[in-house]
């Protein structure tokens, strides 16, 4: 046996077993195979040092070993012969056997170990267990005494398999229990969904009857009937426009309802089919509202396209409309306006419905709905099903009804969603309201957090800082008045039919014309105001020197505080008689009096405190609205808020939005800052191809000095090998590490002995602290 | 080999030596063999065994669920493979099988028709072997750990009985009482024996690490305790009675000619005694490690140049040499604690019990042909039994000759090859006679003879015989 091949084996063992890798480099294995088939003794010595490894403390080392010899084991007798004869040890160290040995870390590559282990263990007892008595022995020992079950891939131990059925179990009795809550929980409140659900199906159709589509009482199911009211809805709001807004040439002629007939009559045809799909979406169960959906979609999708088809241009249609003397008695005599008539309907394919005065409850009912809906039941409705799905197939039944409940809530929802019904215009209306008409409640509710100055009636002008308080937005424009006109126009919608306009002017002068009505006050203020628009806040404002919390106190000087009356500003320039001077009298007693008493004594803290006073002027925190905004190497920008100094980026410039400064100074200043760095950290310089350059030449090109300052040290013996000592990142390691860590103990106990040593300080005349 | 052949051939050898150099190697080459299995019926770990002594066929097991097997050791089925069946079994659903963990079987030592066991229930059981059922019953009040009875008395039929209490109990099976309790122990009593030598000479270990040697004769103490420091005061710390180990002692056991006494204790130390003055031979084992807390079952090889013991340590067994102390082998084998071994002196076979449930049988390891042999070589299915006393086995053809040992030499065999220049021959050597007047027949066999038993090896060899070489001393 030459020393240069054993060395050359031990080394292959060693990097082979310590690569950290899951698969053995096949060339190395092959090379270990060469040279062990020159002799016995070079297998005995990689016998000898595959058990070494086997028995190091590492998962992998130890799974990169088991496949080494696993490779051998069925390569040579010799091998064989070695490994069975210490085969306890060697379940030992791969299959846990010992209880009191558990595999090492990292647990991941440990169980990988034990299953491919045992399924090893497996094929050789079918290939060799008959010729190797102890083979045979440890295979009988691991699946009789051991209770390793061979057939399960998992390869759990006895205990593992138990542990894992009563987690099982536990889970189960979890889910029966939530199961059962669900149930009675939907029991429960299935009444008030109905009752929310048919609420909000009126609601639905007060805003958008039936005749338009939107019905649902011809249609049986939730869902079916929620595709009528994509289609003719769309055609409901073209009408209703039509009627509303009096388009040219847009009264009702036959044709077109001719035209729509048909297009409903095809409408309705498909919608059956569609219905039908539902229908056999519905049977099963759960992918349902996806098909449903789907189906919505397509039939919309569908609906367009036919409308494109029909597409004439409108100045087409008018042309024809404007060209009645060839067309009158074609009219008369057939209806038609022409034989070769198209009718282009534009249909827009969302509806909007506008909120006016007539609706204006119904809606507000359907924002409540929606919000109960969205808030409380369709989660509710959710979590039940999950629930029950969960549960398993014995609960079909709640599962199914808990499924409709949430499919008609969905549809609803969706419903409601294509009405287009525009909330943020109405949410502004309404709290426009309560600011106009119930200013003093408000008022009144804010005293309780707040204390103001009591007002008297309507408070006309509402300066500029509290206007944000009031609900309403900063302006220039003093009065409340133009505050109804002001959000008129912020509706998306600005077509404001005239009828409408004239309706609320009329309203509003009947408001005026009430005296209870908060216009009216509104009205009566409006005229005394006028002459003395803009007059200075201050004047307006009742005097208030003791609260100083209001940032507006002057016009000159905003940043002045107010401070309270004294002493000092009583005396102010003055010298102050007697300051700070303390008068003891006299004692009293009768044979001990002191020889010579000091009647008066100065005292400066009296003094001072007499004729200085401590103002402080905090300031207010202002919030930070810029970004660092460098660029980073991710490509995106630095979005640090730092007030003046980025810890990264340095100072903080402006930039534009490619991540430079837009400041040329700036822009050159970092330049030479990169360049400076450059210079430090050439590119040439990759610190890993200087130490593959280094370890092939032998020559020191300085990649330590680089890494000692980049990087660190580099890892130990086998940087390959996953690093068992390191922490695993939790949040109790980071605690420890913050808790524990040399500085802060240190700190803490100094502290701990300062106070100790103040103890005994303080009481060092006392024994029990005198003695330590 | 040769040597001893021809030593004893011309008579100037004891006719013992070849025998126990035989032996010897016979020992020195134990291996766990493939070709012997013992059957798998313990479904528990096996807590001990014992070989009867009168035919050395069959073997009692006792496993920790309450089973007890009995073994046929013998093969008769004319394969080099065999697997040791189990004859009778006192399985769980028996209704007379023991409640717990059987500590200890023995066999009757004069017949095999009956056997006695001790268990964790609290119970001794004679049990009539053909049937399997309890001939009789002890009851005693605490655990039984153990229980002995002599191999050589004639006398009495005394079973000590070491139970949970101090007293050491003597049950009589002629009248089936407890008759006696001897005591002196302070706890509770691990391991009795009897002596192979007196039959009224009984030693007992107990947990109040003391042995003591008892003459039963003498009720009102024992005859001695041992001192493993030899009365050396000094040493011995301020004990009013003599120690034999610093901890309990669990395991106790004469040497085949009880004429020594081996002693172990959970102070992972072995030692081994006078037995007749009780005197420390202080023998060096070094460590033994001793893990159990019950009853530690070793054993001793018998009638070798080299007598060794047999110690379970963990999962392995080791062989001390009895004398030198050194740590001859390990035989590694079990995957759990061994519990118990039992030697086969005829044959010179260890069997071992472990709580991996498995019962392992170490065979001798055969002599490997010469290497100039190149013909083939068909291996015997057995090493013939050295046995030192007058075999039972009857001679066919009314013979005469009182047989005083017989072996098959495999050494024998080659050289008479060579002498012979036959190629289908195989030799055995037969010994008549003994002592002085030993006549040394050297039978020339043919191969095709297949030994069914031993009395039919017999009847063969009377037939065939070819060619005889007779020598007088």
């Amino acid at each position: 046996m030459e020393l240069a091949q054993r060395d050359k084996l031990s080394e292959l063992v060693e990097e082979l077993t310590t690569s950290g890798q899951q698969q053995l480099n096949q060339e190395k294995i092959k090379e270990i195979k060469k040279i062990c088939r020159l002799s016995k003794d070079y297998v005995d010595h990689v016998y000898d040092s595959v058990m070494a490894q086997l028995d190091k403390e590492h998962a992998e080392i130890r799974l990169s070993a088991f496949q080494i010899a696993s490779e051998l084991f069925s390569r040579s007798h010799q091998f064989r012969i070695r490994l069975v004869d210490n085969f306890q040890e060697f379940l030992e160290l791969t299959v846990e056997t010992d209880s009191d040995q558990p595999l090492p870390p990292p647990k991941e590559v440990a169980k990988k170990l034990k299953i491919s282990a045992i399924k090893t263990i497996q094929s050789w007892q079918a290939q060799y267990g008959t010729a190797y008595k102890k083979l045979a022995l440890g295979y009988h020992f691991m699946k009789q005494v051991k209770n390793v079950d061979f057939n399960d891939v998992q390869a759990r131990t006895v205990a593992e398999r138990s542990r894992e059925n009563e987690r099982q179990r536990r889970m189960e009795r979890i889910y029966k229990d939530r199961v059962e809550t669900a149930a009675k929980e939907m029991e429960e409140s299935h009444q008030e969904i109905e009752t929310t659900v048919t609420e909000m199906k009126s609601c639905l159709k007060l805003l958008l009857p039936d005749e338009f589509g939107l019905s649902d009482q011809t249609a049986p199911g939730p869902d079916s009937r929620t595709l009528g009211d994509t289609a003719p809805g769309g055609r409901g709001l073209a009408s209703r426009q039509l009627s509303e807004e009096h388009r040219p040439g847009s009264s009702l002629t036959a044709e077109e309802a001719i035209g729509k007939e048909k297009n409903g009559g095809n409408n309705e045809r498909r919608q059956e089919e569609d219905e039908k799909k539902c229908l056999d979406a519905r049977m099963e169960e759960k992918p349902s509202l996806e098909t449903f959906e789907t189906v919505e979609l397509e039939g919309r999708e569908e609906l367009s396209m036919k409308q494109e088809e029909k597409e004439v241009d409108r100045d087409e249609e008018e042309t024809w409309m404007n060209d009645v003397s060839y067309e009158d008695v074609f009219i008369r005599n057939s209806g038609l306006i022409s034989h070769s008539y198209t009718l282009n309907i534009n249909v827009e394919s969302d509806v909007q419905v506008k909120e006016t005065d007539d609706n204006e409850a119904v809606v507000s009912t359907l924002i409540e709905l929606h919000r109960l809906i969205t808030t409380k039941h369709l989660p509710a409705v959710k979590s039940w099903v999950q629930v029950f799905t969960r549960s398993g197939p014995e609960q079909l039944q709640l599962l199914r009804s808990a499924l409709l409940l949430k499919m008609s809530l969905e549809s609803l929802l969706k419903k409601e969603k294509l009405l287009h019904i525009d909330y943020k215009t109405r949410i502004r209306k309404v709290t426009r309201a309560t600011a106009d008409v119930e200013e003093d409640d408000e008022e009144e509710d804010e005293d309780d957090f707040e204390e103001v100055p009591e007002k008297e009636g309507f408070e006309p002008h509402i300066p500029d800082h509290l206007r944000e308080e009031y609900g309403l937005e900063p302006s220039a424009s003093t009065s409340a008045a133009p505050s109804t006109q002001r959000a008129l126009p912020k509706r998306p919608a600005p077509v404001v039919s005239p009828s409408t306009t004239a309706r609320r002017l009329r309203r509003r002068l009947e408001e005026e014309r009430d005296p209870t009505c908060a216009a009216a006050t509104l009205h009566l203020l409006k005229g005394q105001m006028r002459p003395c628009t803009g007059p200075s806040p201050r004047v307006s404002e009742p005097p208030s020197p003791a609260v100083g919390s209001a940032p507006a106190g002057g016009d000159g000087a905003p940043d002045a505080p107010i401070v309270p009356f004294g002493l000092d500003l009583y005396y102010w320039g003055e010298k102050q008689p007697g300051a700070g001077k303390m008068i003891k009298s006299t004692s009293q007693h009768r044979f001990w009096v002191p020889s010579e008493v000091d009647e008066e004594t100065e005292n400066p803290e009296l003094l001072a405190e007499s004729s200085s006073r401590y103002i402080s002027f905090p300031g207010t925190f202002t919030p930070v609205s810029h970004h660092c905004n460098a660029l980073l190497g991710n490509g995106r920008l630095c979005p640090r808020q730092d007030r003046v100094k980025c810890p990264f980026h340095g100072v903080i410039v402006p930039r534009d939005a490619r991540g430079r400064p837009s400041r040329a100074e700036d822009r050159a200043r970092e330049e030479r800052e990169e360049r400076r760095h450059r210079e430090s950290h050439p590119d040439w310089q990759d610190v890993e191809l200087m130490q593959d350059i280094e370890a092939a030449t032998g020559e020191d090109l300085g990649s330590k000095r680089l890494l000692g300052k980049g990087k660190g040290k580099g890892k130990g013996k086998y940087p390959n090998l996953s690093n068992l000592k390191k922490s695993a990142n939790t949040s109790r390691s980071r605690l420890e590490n913050k808790v524990f860590n040399k500085k802060s103990v240190r700190r803490v106990s100094e502290v701990m002995t300062k106070i100790d040593s103040r103890k005994h300080e303080k009481f060092s005349n006392q024994f029990n602290y005198a003695l330590n | 080999m040769l040597g001893y052949i021809s030593g004893r051939k011309v008579g100037i050898d004891d006719p013992l030596r070849l025998r126990r150099a035989e032996s010897t190697r016979r020992l020195l080459s134990l291996e766990l063999n493939h070709g012997r299995d013992v059957e798998r019926i313990h479904g528990n770990g096996v807590n001990c065994l014992d070989i009867e002594a009168v035919e050395g066929r069959y073997m009692l097991s006792g496993g920790a669920d309450g089973v007890i097997v009995i073994y046929d050791l013998e093969n008769y089925s004319g394969k080099p493979q065999y697997t040791c069946k189990a004859v009778g079994t006192v399985g769980r659903s028996s209704r007379f099988a023991h409640k717990f963990s059987v500590e200890t079987v023995q066999w009757y030592p004069f017949d095999t028709g009956m056997f006695i066991s001790s268990s964790f229930d609290k119970t001794m059981k004679v049990w009539d072997t053909e049937t399997l059922k309890p001939a009789e019953r002890f009851m005693f009040d605490g655990n039984v750990y153990c229980h002995h009875m002599s191999p050589v008395a004639r006398k009495h039929s005394l079973v000590a009985v070491g139970t949970k209490n101090p007293k050491l109990q003597l049950c009589d099976l002629k009248s089936g009482s407890r008759i006696h309790v001897l005591q002196g122990h302070r706890a509770e009593i691990l391991s009795v024996r009897w002596s192979p030598r007196n039959e009224h000479i009984l030693a007992s270990a107990s947990a109040d690490s003391t042995v003591r040697i008892w003459d039963v004769r003498r009720a009102s103490g024992s005859l001695f305790t041992l001192d493993q420091h030899n009365g050396d005061k000094s040493k011995a710390a301020a004990e009013a009675v003599n120690t034999a180990h610093n901890g309990r002692v669990n395991g106790l056991c004469f040497s085949g000619d009880g004429l020594y006494l081996i002693t172990m204790g959970t102070d992972d130390r072995m030692r081994l005694w006078n037995s007749s003055n009780g005197e420390n031979t202080l023998v060096n084992y070094g460590k033994v490690s001793n893990e159990s807390r019950k009853g530690l079952k070793f054993t001793v090889s018998t009638g070798c140049s080299l007598d060794c013991v047999f110690v379970p340590c963990g999962s392995s067994v080791a062989v001390y040499g009895l004398h030198s102390g050194e740590l001859v082998a390990t035989l590694r084998g079990h995957y759990n604690n061994v519990d118990c071994c039992d030697f086969h002196p005829d044959y010179q076979e260890l069997y071992t019990g472990g709580k991996d449930c498995n019962v392992l049988a170490w065979i001798p390891a055969l002599r490997a042909p010469d290497v100039e042999e190149e013909r083939e070589v068909r291996p015997p299915l057995r090493q013939l039994p050295l046995v030192s006393k007058p075999h039972p086995a009857p001679l066919a053809g009314g013979n005469a000759f009182h047989v005083w040992n017989a072996f098959h030499v495999w050494d024998a065999f080659h050289t008479w090859n060579a002498f012979n220049s036959s190629n289908k021959t195989q030799s055995v050597v037969v010994v008549f006679g003994g002592g002085k007047l030993m006549t040394l027949f050297l039978f020339i066999v043919e191969i095709c003879i297949v030994y069914k038993s031993m009395s039919d090896l017999y009847h063969k060899l009377i037939c065939s015989v070819i060619s005889v070489v007779k020598t007088n001393a």
